[in-house]
C-alpha cells in the first residue's frame, strides 16, 4: 500500500527549467532534463546561458517555434532512460510521419542543434522518399523545378541503363555532344561561324567605316559565335533547315550580343559545356553597334530527331564551306543583327535585348 | 522567420499552399547523409532532378558498388564486366571531394586489372575504409598502392592475395582488419599485425600461406579466427576482451610437448588477462589439450563472463581442459557447451573422469547454461550434474540433444536424470528442447 501511496502522491519534483528563445523572439520554458538532450543546448547551458528569462538561450535561426516543439517532443520521449528499443523505434516511426516540407525543416533544425539521432532519423525518412522513385515523382514530392536542359539530364552513368530507349537516346545525345565538342574545337580557329547574314545596307556601311576595329570584331565574334551556335531557333527545328546558304535561311538566329549582355545571359545558360567556354572569354567591351539578343539554350537540345541531325551536319558543312571562302567576306560577317528571335526561353531577357535593338551604344 | 510564420500553411494541404522547395537548400553534409542512406545508383540519379541537384551526389563520402547499387541486367559476362568497369570509372571521375569509404562487392566482379587502377586512384586520396570482395575467380593480388593508404582505419578483404612490398611498414592508423579467404606469407602476416600499432579488431577466416599465428598487437580488443593453423600465441595482448577461435582440422598441431613446458592451455591464456568472452569452436579445444592440462590456470580469468565450448564429451582430455577452464572462471555468467556431432557416437573411451575431478567449484555468477548436441552419455550427464550442483544463482539451463541416433532410450534416461539432479539454485529452470 505504501507503494500505491507513492504512486498517487508524487512529491513535488524540483525540476529546473531552461529558457529558450527562437529567432522570432518568442520565449519558451523547458525542463532542463529534456533540453539537455540536445548537445547544442547542453553546451549553451554550460556556458551559463538559459537559466533565467532575461538570459535565454538564443536558438539558431533554423529552429522555428514549430520545429522546436517537435524537437522537444522527441527529446522528452527519448531522454527517459527506461524505454525499450522497441518502444523507441515505434515512437520514431510515428514521429516522422509528417509532410516533406516539415521533415526538411526538422532535419535542418535538428542539425543546427546537433541532435544527431534525430538528424539520422529524418534523413533516413527523406532517403526513403527519394529512393526507388522516378525523377518526376521526386520533383513532385519536393517541389523541385525541372530546370535542366536535356543534355544535362543525360549523364548516362546509371540512369536506367537497361531501358533500350534510353540507351538509344543516350547514343544520340552522345553523338550530339560530340558535335558540340567538334564545334567548340572548330570555333577556336579564329573564324566565325556565320549562320545568318541579316545585315542591312546601313549596317554594312557602318562596318566598312569602322574597319579599324577588325580585330575586335573577330574577338567579339568569338563570343557571338558561341551564342549563335547554341542558338537553334525553335522555328527551325521542324524542317526550317539551314539551307545551303547560311547567310539567308536562318531567320531568327542572328545573334549579336554585346559582351556584357552575353555575360549576363551566361548566367541563364544551363549548358555547362558552352557556358564555361563563354565565361572564360576575356571581356571585350564592344564599341561597335551591336544588337543584343538573347538566345535560348534549350533550343538546341530539344528532341533529337533526324531533322536535327541533318541540320547539325549541314551546319558543319556550311562552316567548312565558309572556311574555304574569302577572308574579308568572313570578317565582314557577323556584324549587327536585326533579327529578333522568336524563341523566348531566357527569363524574358530576350525581350529586353530585342527592345534595345539599335545601333550606337 | 516572422514572414514564414505569417505564411504558415494550414495543417491540411490545400491548393493555395506555397510549393516551396525546402530540401535543395539543406546543408551539404545533410544532403550527403540523406544520399548515403540509399544505394549509389539512386543517389547518382538525383543528378537529373534539378539544376541544384546536379552535383549534389558527387560529394558522397561513401561509395558502395555491390549488387544493389549497380544494376546490370545481362547474362553476358564480358558485357557485365564492361558495364561495371564503366560505372566505377564514371563515378570515380565525376566524384569530387574526399572518398572515405570504398566498397566493391559485386558478385560479377572478378579480379581484373581495373581494380588496380581504382586502388591507385583511391590511394592518392584519404581513404579510410576499404572493402573488396571478389566473389569469382582466383585470389586477386592486391596492387602495391593499397599499402600506401596510410589513412586506412578499416580494411576488409575477401578472396585476395596479399604480398606487401618489402618496404611496407604497416598501416599506422589501422584499427580493424578483416581477412577472409586470403593468401599471405607467414612473415608478411606477422609483420602486418605487429606493425599496425592501433589495431583493435582482427578477423581472420580461411587463410593459407601461414600456419603460425603469432599475434603481437598491444591494443587488440577483438579477435575472431577460423581456419587451419598449427599454433597460436598471443603476445602482450593485455586488452584483448573478445576471442573466438575455430580450428577446422583435427590434426596437424603438435600434441606432444616436451616435458615440463607449459601446455597449450596455459600458454594460450598467459597473455589474456582481460578476456571477457571466449568462444572455442571446432577442434580448438583439442588443440588446447596438448601438453599438460592443469587443474586450474595459474591466474584465473576473472573477467570472463561468457564461455562457449565446442567439446567432445567422450574425450577425457577435452573434458579435463573444460573443467580447468571452468574452475578458472569464477565470474562466469553464461556458459555454452556444444557437443561435436561427429564424435558423439564414438566408442566409449578408456578412462572416465573420476568424481574428484568434479571438486567443488562454485559458479557464483553463472546464470545461463546451454547444452546442445548431446546424446545422454554418462560423461555428459556428469557435466550437467556438476554444473547444477555448483551454480547457486542459475536461472535457466537449456538442454537440447543432438540427433536421435542414440535412440530414444538414451534420451529418456537423460530426461530422468535431469529431473533427479540436485540443484544448487532454487530458481533454476531446466528446459529440455526437442532434438
Amino acid at each position: 500500500m505504501a507503494e500505491a501511496d507513492r504512486e498517487i502522491i508524487k512529491p513535488e519534483m524540483m525540476k529546473s527549467y531552461i529558457w529558450l528563445q527562437t529567432s522570432d523572439g518568442s520565449l519558451q520554458q523547458v525542463e532542463q532534463e529534456v533540453a539537455v538532450f540536445c548537445p547544442w543546448i547542453c553546451h549553451e547551458i554550460h556556458s551559463g546561458m538559459g537559466s533565467s528569462k532575461t538570459y535565454p538561450i538564443s536558438l539558431p535561426s533554423r529552429v522555428s517555434p514549430a520545429m522546436l516543439s517537435l524537437i522537444l517532443d522527441y527529446c522528452r520521449f527519448h531522454q527517459v532512460p527506461g524505454r525499450s528499443n522497441k518502444e523507441r523505434k515505434s515512437f520514431d516511426e510515428k514521429f516522422i510521419r509528417m509532410d516533406t516540407k516539415r521533415l526538411c525543416e526538422l532535419t535542418s533544425a535538428a542539425d543546427s542543434l546537433q541532435l544527431k539521432p534525430l538528424v539520422d532519423l529524418t534523413s533516413r525518412a527523406l532517403a526513403r522518399m527519394i529512393e526507388g522513385k522516378t525523377p518526376e515523382e521526386i520533383r513532385d514530392i519536393f517541389h523541385l523545378p525541372d530546370d535542366l536542359t536535356e543534355e544535362e539530364k543525360l549523364e548516362p552513368i546509371k540512369n536506367t541503363i537497361d531501358d533500350p530507349r534510353i540507351r538509344l537516346l543516350n547514343r544520340l545525345y552522345a553523338r550530339k555532344r560530340k558535335e558540340l565538342k567538334e564545334r567548340e574545337r572548330l570555333k577556336n580557329v579564329e573564324i566565325e561561324e556565320e549562320r545568318v547574314d541579316e545585315r542591312s545596307v546601313e549596317d554594312l556601311l557602318s562596318f566598312i567605316n569602322g574597319g579599324d576595329a577588325e580585330s575586335k570584331v573577330v574577338k567579339t565574334s568569338k563570343t557571338k559565335k558561341k551564342n549563335r551556335r547554341r542558338k537553334e531557333p525553335q522555328k527551325n527545328t521542324p524542317g526550317n533547315d539551314t539551307s545551303t546558304s547560311n547567310s539567308t535561311s536562318l531567320s531568327s538566329n542572328a545573334v549579336h550580343i554585346d559582351k556584357q549582355e552575353s555575360n549576363g545571359l551566361d548566367s541563364t545558360c544551363h549548358d555547362a559545356a558552352a557556358c564555361d567556354h563563354l565565361l572564360s572569354d576575356p571581356g571585350n567591351p564592344s564599341k561597335l553597334p551591336y544588337i543584343e539578343e538573347g538566345f535560348s539554350p534549350d533550343d538546341e537540345f530539344d528532341d533529337i530527331d533526324p531533322a536535327m541531325q541533318e541540320k547539325i551536319d549541314k551546319e558543319v558543312a556550311d562552316f567548312a564551306r565558309r572556311l574555304n571562302s574569302d577572308w574579308p567576306e568572313i570578317l565582314s560577317l557577323g556584324q549587327e543583327r536585326r533579327r529578333i528571335p522568336t524563341a523566348i526561353n531566357c527569363n524574358g531577357s530576350l525581350k529586353r535585348y530585342a527592345s534595345s535593338a539599335s545601333l550606337a551604344p | 522567420m516572422s514572414s514564414m510564420k505569417q505564411r504558415e500553411p494550414p495543417k491540411f494541404l490545400c491548393k493555395l499552399e506555397m510549393e516551396v522547395d525546402k530540401i535543395s537548400n539543406l546543408p551539404g553534409h545533410i544532403i550527403d547523409k540523406i544520399l548515403s542512406h540509399m544505394s549509389l545508383r539512386d543517389a547518382v540519379r538525383t543528378s537529373v532532378l534539378s539544376s541544384k541537384w546536379r552535383y549534389k551526389w558527387d560529394t558522397l563520402p561513401h561509395l558502395v558498388f555491390d549488387n544493389q547499387s549497380v544494376l546490370v541486367s545481362s547474362q553476358d559476362q564480358t558485357l557485365i564486366k564492361n558495364k561495371l568497369v564503366n560505372i566505377v570509372d564514371h563515378v570515380l571521375l565525376l566524384h569530387s571531394g574526399p572518398i572515405q569509404k570504398f566498397k566493391l562487392s559485386h558478385r560479377d566482379v572478378q579480379g581484373v586489372s581495373d581494380i588496380d587502377r581504382w586502388i591507385l586512384f583511391l590511394s592518392r586520396g584519404a581513404l579510410k575504409e576499404f572493402v573488396l570482395e571478389i566473389w569469382k575467380g582466383h585470389r586477386y593480388k592486391l596492387p602495391s598502392s593499397i599499402y600506401f593508404c596510410q589513412n586506412l582505419i578499416h580494411l576488409e578483404l575477401f578472396n585476395c592475395l596479399l604480398r606487401p612490398p618489402a618496404t611496407f611498414d604497416g598501416f599506422k592508423n589501422l584499427k580493424s582488419i578483416d581477412l577472409q579467404h586470403i593468401t599471405m606469407d607467414q612473415d608478411a602476416f606477422e609483420h602486418l599485425i605487429s606493425s599496425c600499432p592501433l589495431l583493435e579488431r582482427l578477423t581472420l577466416m580461411n587463410f593459407d600461406g601461414f600456419t603460425n599465428l603469432n599475434i603481437h598487437a598491444p591494443n587488440l580488443l577483438f579477435f575472431d579466427i577460423g581456419g587451419v593453423f598449427e599454433n597460436v600465441s598471443f603476445q602482450d595482448t593485455f586488452q584483448l576482451a573478445v576471442v573466438s577461435i575455430g580450428l577446422y582440422t583435427n590434426t596437424g598441431f603438435d600434441r606432444n610437448h616436451t616435458f615440463g613446458s607449459a601446455g597449450n592451455l596455459i600458454k594460450f591464456f598467459a597473455h589474456l588477462p582481460r578476456i571477457q568472452r571466449l568462444e572455442v569452436q571446432s577442434y580448438f579445444l583439442k588443440y588446447l589439450t596438448a601438453g599438460k592440462v592443469p587443474g586450474r590456470l595459474p591466474t584465473p580469468c576473472i573477467e570472463l563472463s561468457f564461455l562457449s565450448l565446442r567439446i567432445n564429451f567422450n574425450d577425457v582430455e577435452e573434458s579435463l581442459a573444460a573443467l580447468c577452464l571452468l574452475r578458472s572462471s569464477p565470474n562466469l555468467q553464461e556458459l555454452e557447451m556444444l557437443a561435436r556431432p561427429e564424435e558423439q557416437s564414438a566408442m566409449r573411451i578408456s578412462a572416465n573422469i573420476v568424481e574428484e575431478d568434479y571438486e567443488n567449484c562454485p559458479f557464483n555468477q553463472l546464470r545461463f547454461v546451454k547444452i546442445a548436441g548431446i546424446s545422454g552419455l554418462r560423461q555428459e550427464l556428469n557435466f550437467i550434474k556438476f554444473l547444477l550442483a555448483n551454480s547457486p544463482v542459475l536461472e535457466k539451463m537449456t538442454v537440447k540433444p543432438g540427433s536421435t541416433d542414440g535412440g530414444w532410450e538414451l534420451l529418456k534416461e537423460l530426461m530422468k536424470e535431469l529431473l533427479r539432479f540436485r540443484r544448487a539454485s532454487v530458481q533454476a529452470q531446466i528446459i529440455y528442447l526437442d532434438p
